[in-house]
């Protein structure tokens, strides 16, 4: 029995010292920049400048991108949301009907929000009219250039018609060994759908309207999955790539064109393993058009945080609102974008910003951004499944982009159909 | 005659003694060491299969804050879904190619190390090197091995001429089944050799060797002698085998994620890719329960074997 009690006591103190140990910071902020090497010493820094200014501290928890949503989906089925989160701007819809998602507009007033933040970057935090998401950085996603390998190839301009870029792939293929000309995106869903959602842009296409109707099964659609397919068969791009190996094959010098946020600067930096020399290669361009006069297009793109509390609301002086105001202040919109190569969301941050050259190259270049036609919707995720699994399936010669076009319009459908509406 | 021995009624029984015996007494000490492991099964395997089992009758998606019951028509969408009996089709598929590869290179790799040749214990002990790595690390090495920029497979191709441009293997539905099917067999065969080898040192050497003076040869030998003496190694091997390889996950997911398209989507990986990347948990539950539905049996059919002492 005295045994039994020693267990016992010990079991109550272990788990009281665990307990202390899981609430010893004032608040948990779960993020996927510091999950990345380059850019973890950007979030500690942010953490560490919120300490010292408020004596306040933060918990990082620290996932890969990829397995961001799937960590706040079982944490709200185990009660254990963390405070703040940083999430990818195309996720809000599906996330901000977790419990406890605050409404940002409760905590700090839809008119004080609107005089801090850009205008564009404050849309891409709401839903039915509520502010679930901040903005923290932003952006577009557009195409990049790499300018070593265009001068290896001996193309002087940037192509800027889709007759022009196909010349400027072959001259790369024919002129850099082992290269892969533009890196499109041919593995990874996710990836999959950002290229395959310009290319549809770019010809005229749609994939879902804003009224929910999916309109990819289209001539112009068509005609954008055979124009992927046809630069598989030319060996202008290649199977096997996603955007991390975009990014490396950019960075050995081994591809000429891929999509990319503007934060590809600061990974192509470490990739390169040449550091800010390297910035001279990384050419923002206009994504080529059909044809001259057509308006180019990108998607846009930011990454947003997220506030969990109980009963959905916080007080603006709770350690991690602080921290968001902390982290959306100019203290840190001055530095941290810039540091990712990303456009700060305040006005302010953004003013700070228009002496970076890149920044405003990029701006220039992307022009205005649309709205991801897929990431808008609750069910995304299972759109985004559809569509990278029949343009890959297109891609690699298993199916004709027809039957694929045809194929992802019935389930495109079918799962518009069973979705739930966005609460 | 008069049998003098010990007065035993002057010694009183303990009152913690037990009227059922010593037998009695060592049951509930039995039961009391197994009382950790049964309440980490209920914990850990059995309240969450319960929970699932309960969630397949449910819709619950990310957007929705209480489930929704809906009987059977998870079951019934799943059974109207295409991609569910593909998942179905190659998980067979996977099981018998991994199960029927690991049990032949299983055995002869028992063979060859149940041979005497110098460095014999040495090579016994680095062929476990594949089982002891993590998966994720096998699916890794292999994922070099059939890369198509890097991979050692393209080089040695290229390097001898039979191929003008590297293959993407792992983009054709049939080279990323035999990536996934080679990593896993590659990482059970250790586990199956150690089987086998542990049964062929129980076999009669002089039978072989009387075997031998009779003119019989290997095949002979091993079809004969040695496969029959292995039989009730070979039924735990194999049952043992198919339940894991029903269950893997890790370096499928890893190598090709069930890509291409859905060319190694098993139904571990279906299950992971409802529940995590479509967010939809009852569609999820549901298959993983028809996924238990089919190691039931053989577990039914292994537990026999055991409780009959074969």
């Amino acid at each position: 029995m005295k045994t039994l009690r020693a267990l016992l006591a010990t079991a109550v103190a272990v788990t009281g010292l665990a307990a202390g140990s899981a609430s010893a910071a004032d608040a948990t902020f779960m993020t996927f920049s510091y999950a990345e090497e380059t850019n973890k010493p950007l979030v500690e820094k942010v953490l560490t400048g919120f300490n010292a200014e408020t004596q306040l501290s933060v918990e990082p928890l620290g996932f890969a991108w990829g397995d961001i949503q799937k960590n706040l989906f079982l944490r709200a089925r185990s009660n254990d949301l963390p405070d703040v989160a940083q999430i990818s701007e195309r996720w809000l819809p599906t996330l901000a009907a977790l419990p406890g998602a605050v409404d940002f507009n409760t905590v700090y007033g839809a008119d004080e929000l609107s005089k801090i933040f850009a205008a564009d970057a404050l849309a891409m935090g709401q839903i039915n009219g509520k502010q679930m998401g901040l903005p923290w950085i932003s952006g577009s996603i557009g195409m990049v250039a790499n300018k070593a390998v265009l001068d290896a190839a001996g193309i002087a301009a940037v192509p800027s018609t889709l007759a022009e870029f196909k010349e400027a792939l072959v001259a790369i293929r024919d002129s850099v060994p082992n290269s892969v000309p533009y890196t499109m995106a041919t593995k990874g869903n996710g990836s999959i759908l950002l290229d395959f959602m310009i290319w549809t842009w770019v010809h005229g296409g749609s994939i879902i309207d804003a009224s929910g109707e999916v309109k990819v099964d289209s001539a112009e659609s068509r005609a954008a999955l055979g124009f992927m397919v046809e630069l598989m068969n030319e060996r202008l791009a290649a199977p096997e790539i996603d955007r991390p190996d975009a990014r490396r094959l950019v960075g050995q010098g081994a591809s000429g064109f891929y999509f990319d946020a503007p934060q590809t600067r600061t990974f192509l930096r470490d990739f390169s393993g040449q550091g800010e020399a390297f910035d001279v290669n990384v050419l923002p361009m206009q994504t080529p058009v059909l044809a001259e006069g057509n308006e180019p297009v990108s998607i846009q793109w930011g990454h947003l945080l997220m506030a969990f509390a109980d009963g959905a609301t916080t007080r603006a002086d709770s350690p991690a609102a602080r921290f968001l105001s902390y982290a959306t202040g100019d203290a840190v919109q001055s530095d941290f974008p810039l540091k990712l190569s990303a456009l700060p969301s305040t006005q302010s941050g953004r003013a700070a910003a228009s002496g970076d050259a890149y920044l405003a190259n990029w701006a220039a270049a992307t022009g205005v951004s649309r709205t991801n036609e897929v990431g808008v919707w609750p069910n995304g995720a299972d759109l985004t499944n559809i569509i990278g699994e029949e343009v890959q399936a297109a891609l690699l010669g298993q199916k004709s982009a027809d039957d694929a076009i045809t194929a992802m319009s019935a389930r495109l459908k079918e799962s518009m159909a069973n979705a739930v509406p966005a609460s | 005659m008069t049998v003098v021995g010990p007065d035993i009624s002057k010694y009183p029984v303990s009152r913690l003694a037990n009227r059922r015996g010593l037998k009695a007494g060592q049951s509930r000490v039995g039961l009391l060491f197994l009382l950790p492991t049964a309440i980490a099964f209920v914990l850990v395997i059995l309240y969450p299969f319960g929970n699932a089992l309960a969630l397949s009758f449910f819709r619950l998606t990310i957007e929705m804050m209480t489930p929704q019951f809906v009987g059977i028509s998870n079951f019934i969408r799943i059974a109207s879904s295409p991609d569910v009996w593909s998942s179905f089709a190659t998980t067979a598929i996977y099981v018998t190619l991994v199960t029927g590869g690991t049990l032949v290179l299983g055995l002869a790799w028992a063979l060859l190390m149940n041979q005497s040749f110098r460095g014999r214990s040495v090579l016994r002990s680095i062929s476990l090197l594949p089982w002891i790595l993590p998966g994720t690390v096998s699916a890794f090495v292999w994922g070099w091995i059939f890369n198509a920029r890097y991979g050692v497979i393209n080089a040695v191709l290229l390097e001898l001429g039979l191929i003008e441009f590297p293959q993407a293997w792992l983009s054709t539905p049939q080279g990323a089944m035999l990536a996934v099917v080679l990593t896993k067999i590659w990482l059970s065969t250790p586990l199956f050799m150690t089987f086998f080898l542990a049964g062929l040192q129980n076999l009669d050497r002089e039978q072989i060797d009387a075997a031998r003076v009779d003119g019989a040869g290997n095949w002979a030998i091993l079809r004969d002698h040695i496969l029959p003496h292995l039989r009730p190694v070979l039924f735990i091997v194999v049952v043992l085998g198919l339940i894991g390889n029903l269950q893997h996950f890790d370096t499928i997911y890893a190598l090709t994620g069930g890509g291409p398209v859905r060319a190694t989507s098993v139904l571990s990986v279906e299950v992971y890719r409802r529940a995590f990347e479509q967010w939809d948990i009852g569609i999820a539950s549901s298959i993983g329960v028809l996924w238990v539905a089919t190691l039931v049996p053989l577990a039914i059919w292994y537990l026999r074997m055991m409780l009959k002492g074969n």
